[in-house]
C-alpha cells in the first residue's frame, strides 16, 4: 500500500507540473498529457530499469512516447526523477530550451528517442527491441501510443513486425482516452475493437484501468510471463484526468488554461507533499 | 567509347562490399523491405542472418525501426528502391533519422532513368531533391563498381545519415583500384580547357562520350564526376570553371532542384559563366530501352554535345 500511496502522490506532483508548465508558456496539450500520468509515473517511479545519473546507460530500458505531444508529462517525470532541475520545466517550448515542443532525443536528458509526428513510435520500439536482443543487453522497451494515433497505418506495420520477431521485450501501452483532435475516436475514425486487432496481429493484450496503479503494476508484472509475443496494455483512460473541467472535453486537447482556470486546476489537483 | 563494360550494376557492387565488410565490422546491421534479391542485400543476409532484418513491404516501418535501432548506437544500412525510400518514407528519414542525426545509411537503387525498363513507378527522379534538402544528410552517387564499393566504405565510416544512389543496370568501369574517394570530393575524369561538364552516376558516361565527340570538333571538355553531391566539391568545381569559363550539368533527375540548381546558385553568387542543366524538364520518364529513353528526355551523349556547343558559343 505504501508503494501505491507514494505513486499516487507522485502522480499528483506530475499533474501539478503539467498544468503549471503549460500555463506558464500558454501552449501545450493538457488533456493528452493528463491521461498518461499514471502510466508514465508507474514506469519512471516503480518499474522501468533506468538510472537518472546515467541517462545514456546502454542497458537501460527504453521509453518511447509515441504520442509526443503529451511530453509535458514526460518532462515532469524526468525532472522529478532528477534528470534535470525542476525549474527547467518552466522553459517548456521556449527559445533555446532543453524542452522542445515535441520530444528531442539530442536536447533533453532522459529522452530516448525523438517523437511527435504520430505513427512512428511502435516501429522505433521494434528497432530498439531488436537491438536489445542483438546486443544481448536484454533491456525492455515501453512505447506509449494514443488511441487516435492508431489511425496511422504504420502502427500496424510496426505491429506485424513485432509479431514476426516475437518481441516479448516490447510493451505497447495504448492510452485509450477516446478523444482525438477533431472529436471522439468513434466519430473521426472508429478503431474498435482495438484488443481484437492487436490479438489478430498475434499480440498478447492486457486490458486495464489506466489510472489505477494496482492495475498498471499488475499488467507490467504479467508482461514478464509472456515469452513469445509482444504485449499491448490497453489502458482505459480519461482525457484531462484530474482536472474536472478538462475531463473528456475535446477542446482541452491542445489549449492552455487562463489564470482563473489555472488556479481552479491547481486547487483540484491539491497540495503536493513530495 | 573506349571504356570497359561493367561486370555488374552499382547496386550489386555496393551490396557485395557490404557483405565483405560484414566480416571486418561485426556491428552494423542491415534492414530490407522485401527486395533483397534485387538490392542484393540477401548476400549479407545469408552470411549474417542475425544482423539482417527483412521487414517486408513496409518502407516507413523499416526506416523508423532502423532509426530505433540506430538510436541505441548501432549503424544500420537500409536497402531499397529510391522512389519508395525517398518518397513513401521521407518523413521517417527527415524526423527520425536526420533530425536526431543517427547512423542510418541508405542503399538506394534504381536512381533516375537507369531503371528505364521498369517505368515511372520505379524511376527515382526526385530523390536527389528530397535527400539533399534534409539537414545532416550526405548524398553520394557512384558511377561504377569500384566507386560503388568506395561509397559503401565512406557511408560506413562517415558519422550520421548517408544516402547512396545506385543504378539498376551495369554501364561501364572508369575507376581504377586504389582511387581515393572522400565525402565532399570529386574526380576529374577528363581534362579540358573549354567547358566543365558535371555529371554523377550514369551521366558521367554520357559526359565522357560527349567529350570525345566534342574533342573531334575542337572543343575540349573537362568532365567532373560529382560523386559527392552533398557536400559538393566547390573548390574542385571552381578551379575547373575558372579555367573553362563555362559549365554544363547533366543529371538523371528532375532538372528542378537537382545538383544543377545547387551549382547555379553557387555560380550566381561567385562568378556567373555561360551555363545550362540537362535534366528532366518537369516531366516523368517512361518504360523502354535505357539509351532510347535517355535520348528522348534529352540526356544522351548527343544531347550533351549539342548543349555544350550552345554554351561554349556564348563565351
Amino acid at each position: 500500500m505504501e508503494v501505491i500511496k507514494h505513486l499516487e502522490e507522485t502522480a499528483r506532483a506530475v499533474r501539478y507540473h503539467v498544468i503549471d508548465m503549460i500555463y506558464t508558456v500558454q501552449s501545450g496539450h493538457p488533456g493528452s498529457s493528463l491521461s498518461i500520468v499514471e502510466i508514465m509515473t508507474a514506469l519512471y517511479f516503480n518499474y522501468a530499469k533506468i538510472d537518472p545519473r546515467n541517462p545514456l546507460w546502454p542497458d537501460r530500458d527504453r521509453i518511447v512516447l509515441s504520442k509526443g505531444h503529451a511530453c509535458p508529462t514526460w518532462y515532469a517525470c524526468l525532472a522529478l526523477k532528477g534528470y534535470f532541475p525542476l525549474e527547467t520545466l518552466k522553459t517548456l517550448r521556449q527559445f533555446e530550451s532543453l524542452l522542445q515542443g515535441h520530444p528531442d532525443k539530442n536536447k533533453t536528458p532522459g529522452v530516448d528517442m525523438t517523437s511527435g509526428s504520430l505513427g512512428h513510435g511502435l516501429s522505433i520500439g521494434v528497432g530498439m527491441a531488436l537491438e536489445s536482443r542483438l546486443s544481448k543487453r536484454n533491456f525492455r522497451v515501453f512505447v506509449i501510443l494514443g488511441d487516435g494515433e492508431l489511425n496511422e497505418g504504420q502502427i500496424w506495420e510496426g505491429a506485424e513486425s513485432a509479431s514476426k520477431y516475437k518481441l516479448n521485450n516490447l510493451i505497447a501501452f495504448v492510452d485509450k482516452n477516446r478523444l482525438q483532435m477533431d472529436g471522439t475516436t468513434y466519430e473521426v475514425m472508429p478503431m474498435d475493437p482495438i484488443d481484437k486487432k492487436f490479438e489478430a496481429f498475434n499480440w498478447e493484450v492486457l486490458s486495464i484501468d489506466g489510472h489505477s496503479f494496482p492495475e498498471i503494476l499488475w499488467a507490467l508484472k504479467e508482461t514478464e510471463k509472456i515469452k513469445d509475443k509482444p504485449v499491448c496494455i490497453l489502458a482505459e483512460t480519461i482525457k484531462g484526468k484530474g482536472v474536472s473541467f478538462m475531463e473528456n472535453i475535446r477542446e482541452w486537447h491542445g489549449k492552455a488554461p487562463d489564470t482563473a482556470e489555472y488556479e481552479k486546476a491547481i486547487k483540484e489537483i491539491g497540495r503536493v507533499i513530495l | 567509347m573506349n571504356l570497359k563494360k561493367a561486370s555488374m550494376p552499382t547496386r550489386k557492387a555496393f551490396a557485395l562490399r557490404m557483405e565483405e565488410m560484414g566480416a571486418l565490422d561485426k556491428d552494423f546491421a542491415v534492414f530490407e523491405s522485401d527486395i533483397g534479391y534485387s538490392t542484393y542485400s540477401y548476400l549479407f543476409g545469408e552470411s549474417y542472418p542475425e544482423r539482417y532484418f527483412n521487414m517486408g513491404l513496409a518502407e516507413g516501418n523499416t526506416i523508423s525501426s532502423a532509426a530505433g535501432m540506430a538510436s541505441c548506437g548501432r549503424t544500420v544500412i537500409v536497402c531499397g528502391y529510391g522512389v519508395f525510400i525517398t518518397l513513401r518514407a521521407v518523413e521517417a528519414i527527415r524526423t527520425y533519422v536526420c533530425y536526431p542525426n543517427l547512423d542510418v545509411k541508405f542503399l538506394s537503387s534504381h536512381g533516375g532513368l537507369t531503371a528505364a525498363i521498369d517505368g515511372v513507378t520505379h524511376q527515382a527522379t526526385e530523390d536527389i531533391a528530397y535527400m539533399t534538402t534534409l539537414p545532416n544528410m550526405k548524398v553520394l552517387v557512384p558511377c561504377d563498381t569500384l566507386s560503388a564499393k568506395g561509397c559503401f566504405d565512406l557511408a560506413l565510416k562517415t558519422p550520421g545519415p548517408v544516402f547512396v544512389r545506385l543504378m539498376r543496370d551495369p554501364l561501364y568501369e572508369v575507376y581504377n583500384e586504389g582511387a581515393e574517394l572522400t565525402v565532399g570530393g570529386s574526380t576529374f575524369l577528363r581534362t579540358g580547357k573549354d567547358i566543365t561538364i558535371v555529371g554523377y552516376g550514369d551521366t558521367v558516361f554520357q559526359a565522357l562520350e560527349a567529350a570525345e565527340i566534342l574533342s573531334a570538333q575542337g572543343i575540349e571538355a573537362e568532365v567532373m564526376d560529382a560523386y559527392s553531391i552533398k557536400p559538393f566539391d566547390r573548390e574542385g568545381f571552381f578551379t575547373s570553371v575558372k579555367k573553362t569559363k563555362s559549365c554544363l550539368v547533366v543529371e538523371n533527375h528532375q532538372r528542378r532542384n537537382g545538383l544543377g540548381y545547387e551549382i547555379a546558385t553557387l555560380l550566381l553568387a561567385e562568378s556567373p559563366v555561360p551555363f545550362d542543366i540537362l535534366g528532366l524538364r518537369d516531366t516523368f520518364g517512361e518504360s523502354g530501352n535505357y539509351n532510347l529513353v535517355m535520348d528522348k528526355y534529352g540526356l544522351s551523349a548527343a544531347c550533351v554535345v549539342e548543349a555544350a556547343k550552345r554554351i561554349t558559343a556564348k563565351k
